[in-house]
């Protein structure tokens, strides 16, 4: 396994793809104490309707949840996480709309823990029993987000901007769709998505890469499986399906989100560049440094809750920024002049390159979290992408391409409003 | 590993050199006692001084020199620290190796600070009115969004209820009222104030030697006129009768909150077998409350306790339906009983120790969490680094842990609910 250097960054990548088609990758940090591992699978809450030996699975919406939850049980009754906790390391997982990962940190016992990490993973072990109960803890989440404004106003959202794309569906899924879920359908989905080719290992910290490697190869095997087909049938026109959309919480004060549909990036280089250029245009059009978010913040239509950026997910983009506003309809309005504005004038030299200087430092100083760095890894290496390779990237955007972004996505009929507003 | 460096009486640089991070941190902090008469005022404070500087008169002017610095932030700190707040600025920027050829980021960063903290726009011997009330407002509303996380609110409520008595009652952020109250004048005076009195920690972690550190803080420190006061020192809970609440409010879930106290505290010896209690108790996926009220019993998504240590307090929290409270106090207290009977496995002890060990040992692996925990812990009473806390956890028994089980009495108790009744 060869070392890639990259010096800008300060950074060693060891890379390499097992006979069974799991990607390693390890990024390697001497002198910490601090061991992370993800061992991730490119299957998410988006992911229920896929093909598997020649045949066309529909799982129920929240499956991918529910899997994560489920693989912590194993034969014997024994508890994954009292045997992590017994070697001093903490574990959990989540399930995103495009991904599913598990993970530990540890400061000792690296390997044992590895060795859970992987064999949990690949053992499913369901009974009517265990799925049964589990259906309680996940309702309870899902009571949770239905009182958490912010998870509301994100999926009505979704609901609004998206016709056909499972985006629409919460990646809990709900009470109705998770009472679908039996063990089968979990055992399905786990051999169509859990194969070493679906998935990659990445660890930060001071660890050996070889080892890591031959760790992987010991518990996994070296069969390469077949891969569950995912079906893709979303087509989605450049339009929202509903411009605003309304509901009342419990809440001190609207919240909104609001979002611009734009075209799902794919995977590469290229997509990178995109997603690189569409968060520059986010910064020049409504980040801090921008006029924009002056004007409003003095204006008192948005406070330091105000934020936002690209988002993109498996056949899905969109820009999109959130916040707490008396008037959600005026900061939507600023939004679609200020950027029909830069579109016209275009960004000047120095501002352009102020921005992008700050991008990179903020990204340079993010690799200190091992957690965001893991995370940046395995999704970028999901899109096909090497994420150390950033500032390269960075390097070759021009202004010209902001401007071409905030025209074409920019507009009243890509654009959907959600609000949450107090009960009165 | 920290060298502790005294500026001059009451200023306290601490300094964790590390050249292994691509980032630099430094806080800031005015050190005050947490008390209903300044807490709002603190609290508006670093907001204030946020908006504009003379020389940079606006956010975007001020957004605008941080890009230039390599997208470093500064933000506000406010902090509770058992009976203290601290108030001021908190910097994160990169390390100078990243930056292009010729060019730094500390120094330049440490003169941006002082620029912040020194050099605001006056208007009538007071902070500019427009800069006050957008942020009294903006304070405000953050105060009362805490209300969209059920979570957080119940347990705010929670301590609210059980610390009438105590300063751990008082809202960090203050109350809105007080808020609303403020005049830039009045504001001006008081930062003045407490910028001659209150002592100062400065706490630095980065790849910088600690002697640049201090030199490149001199032009700031030079400038304050200093007549500092000395703390009075941390106390334990205050009592006062415990309480039932109960509140309903629109939700599918509810929040059942549970206020113990004890009278073990950080500047107890018994402190670490305490937080090892907590551990086993409630305190993640393998504790007590986790296995038995949620993995057994399926009563909720979510439980767990928290200690403060700097009080003596331990909370236990649980969102849960609304039928099923009674259910799930019994067994919140049932299984602090069965620490107090000495239910406990040497599994539980051993996991406990090392989930608490490995969080103390990766401490020193981020800026932040060593700024989090160096900059609090000598003010919280904690007098020990990571490492002598390790040891005297290390060295923890069962009996001290029940013993420190059977000084863990309920207070109060909180259920949010909903429905209208």
């Amino acid at each position: 396994m060869k070392p890639i250097y990259y010096p800008e960054l300060d950074e060693t990548l060891f890379r390499t793809v097992l006979p069974n088609g799991l990607t390693v990758a390890v990024v390697k940090r001497e002198g910490f104490t601090k061991k992370l591992a993800y061992f991730v699978t490119d299957f998410g809450s988006i992911h229920t309707d896929f093909t598997l030996e020649g045949q066309e699975h529909h799982a129920p919406a929240g499956v991918a949840h529910y899997l994560e939850h489920k693989l912590f049980d194993m034969p014997g009754d024994r508890d994954v996480s009292a045997e992590f906790a017994a070697m001093g390391a903490m574990t959990n997982a989540f399930t995103s709309y495009d991904m599913t990962a598990y993970y530990f940190s540890c400061t000792e016992n690296f390997e044992n823990c590895l060795k859970l990490l992987l064999e949990f993973v690949s053992t499913p072990y369901f009974t009517e029993e265990s799925v049964e109960k589990e259906r309680g803890i996940i309702d309870q989440e899902i009571g949770m987000n239905e009182d958490a404004p912010d998870s509301v106003v994100f999926e009505k959202l979704m609901q609004s901007l998206y016709q056909t794309h499972p985006i629409r569906v919460p990646i809990l899924g709900t009470s109705e769709t998770i009472r679908e879920i039996t063990p089968e359908v979990l055992h399905t989905c786990h051999r169509a998505f859990y194969t070493p080719g679906n998935m990659l290992l990445c660890v930060i910290g001071d660890v050996d890469p070889e080892q890591v490697t031959a760790m992987a190869r010991e518990i996994l095997g070296d069969e390469k499986k077949e891969v569950g087909k995912k079906m893709r049938p979303w087509q989605e026109e450049m339009t929202s399906q509903r411009a605003e959309t309304q509901c009342a919480m419990e809440v001190a004060m609207p919240m909104f989100n609001l979002a611009f549909k734009a075209e799902p990036v794919g995977s590469g280089d290229e997509a990178i560049r995109q997603e690189m250029i569409a968060d520059l245009a986010a910064e020049a059009l409504f980040g801090e440094s921008s006029e924009l978010y002056l004007r409003l913040y003095e204006e008192g239509l948005i406070d330091s809750s105000f934020g936002g950026g690209f988002e993109t997910i498996d056949g899905c983009a969109m820009l999109m920024c959130s916040g707490d506003s008396n008037d959600p309809a005026a900061v939507r309005e600023a939004i679609l002049s200020q950027a029909e504005k830069i579109a016209a004038a275009g960004l000047e030299e120095s501002a352009f390159l102020r921005l992008k200087r700050s991008a990179l430092g903020r990204r340079i100083r993010g690799l200190d979290s091992f957690d965001a760095t893991c995370f940046r890894v395995s999704a970028y290496h999901f899109s096909g992408f090497d994420y150390f390779r950033f500032p390269e990237i960075y390097r070759s955007i021009r202004p010209a391409e902001i401007r071409e972004f905030l025209s074409r996505v920019v507009t009243r009929r890509r654009c959907a409003l959600s609000v949450v507003r107090p009960i009165v | 590993m920290i060298e502790t460096i005294t500026l001059s009486p009451n200023v306290t640089l601490r300094c964790c050199r590390d050249p292994r991070f691509k980032q630099g941190c430094l806080s800031f902090q005015l050190v005050r006692p947490m008390a209903a008469e300044e807490a709002a005022k603190n609290a508006l404070l670093p907001a204030v001084l946020l908006r504009g500087t003379n020389a940079h008169p606006n956010l975007r002017a001020i957004t605008n020199r941080l890009d230039e610095l390599y997208g470093a932030a500064v933000s506000p700190l406010v902090r509770r620290v058992g009976d203290y707040q601290t108030v001021g600025l908190f910097c994160g920027f990169m390390d100078d190796r990243f930056a292009l050829p010729g060019d730094t980021v500390l120094a330049p960063m440490m003169t941006f600070l002082e620029e912040l903290l020194l050099d605001s726009p006056l208007e009538n011997g007071g902070f500019l009115p427009a800069f006050v009330e957008s942020e009294k407002r903006n304070l405000i509303a953050t105060i009362e969004s805490e209300l969209n996380d059920k979570r957080a609110y119940a347990m705010s409520k929670l301590l609210k209820i059980m610390c009438r008595e105590d300063t751990f009652g008082l809202p960090r952020l203050g109350e809105k009222e007080q808020v609303a109250a403020i005049r830039p004048k009045e504001l001006y005076d008081h930062y003045r104030h407490i910028l001659r009195i209150a002592p100062i920690e400065i706490f630095y972690v980065g790849s910088a030697e600690s002697s640049t550190v201090a030199a490149l803080l001199k032009p700031l420190l030079s400038k304050l006129d200093r007549e500092p006061v000395a703390l009075p020192a941390q106390s334990g809970f205050h009592p006062c009768e415990g309480r039932e609440e109960v509140e309903t409010m629109e939700v599918s879930q509810g929040k059942l909150c549970l206020g113990f106290t004890t009278p073990i505290t950080n500047r107890d010896k018994r402190f670490p077998a305490m937080q090892v209690l907590n551990a086993i108790y409630g305190a993640g996926m393998t504790s007590k409350l986790f296995m038995n009220v949620r993995e057994k019993l399926s009563l909720c998504y979510s439980v767990g306790s928290g200690y403060y240590g700097s009080k003596g307090i331990v909370t236990v929290a649980a969102g849960i339906d609304f039928d099923k409270e009674a259910e799930t106090r019994a067994e919140i207290l049932r299984q602090l009983d069965a620490c107090k009977q000495g239910e406990i496995s040497m599994e539980e002890l051993t996991a406990a120790k090392e989930a608490i060990l490995s969080s103390l040992r990766a401490t020193h692996d981020a800026p932040g969490s060593i700024e989090g925990f160096y900059a609090t812990a000598a003010l919280s009473g904690l007098g020990m680094t990571t490492a002598e806390y390790m040891a005297a956890v290390e060295t923890v028994t069962l009996e001290q842990v029940i013993a420190a089980a059977n000084t863990v009495q309920l207070h109060t108790t909180y259920f949010l609910r909903g429905g209208s009744q």
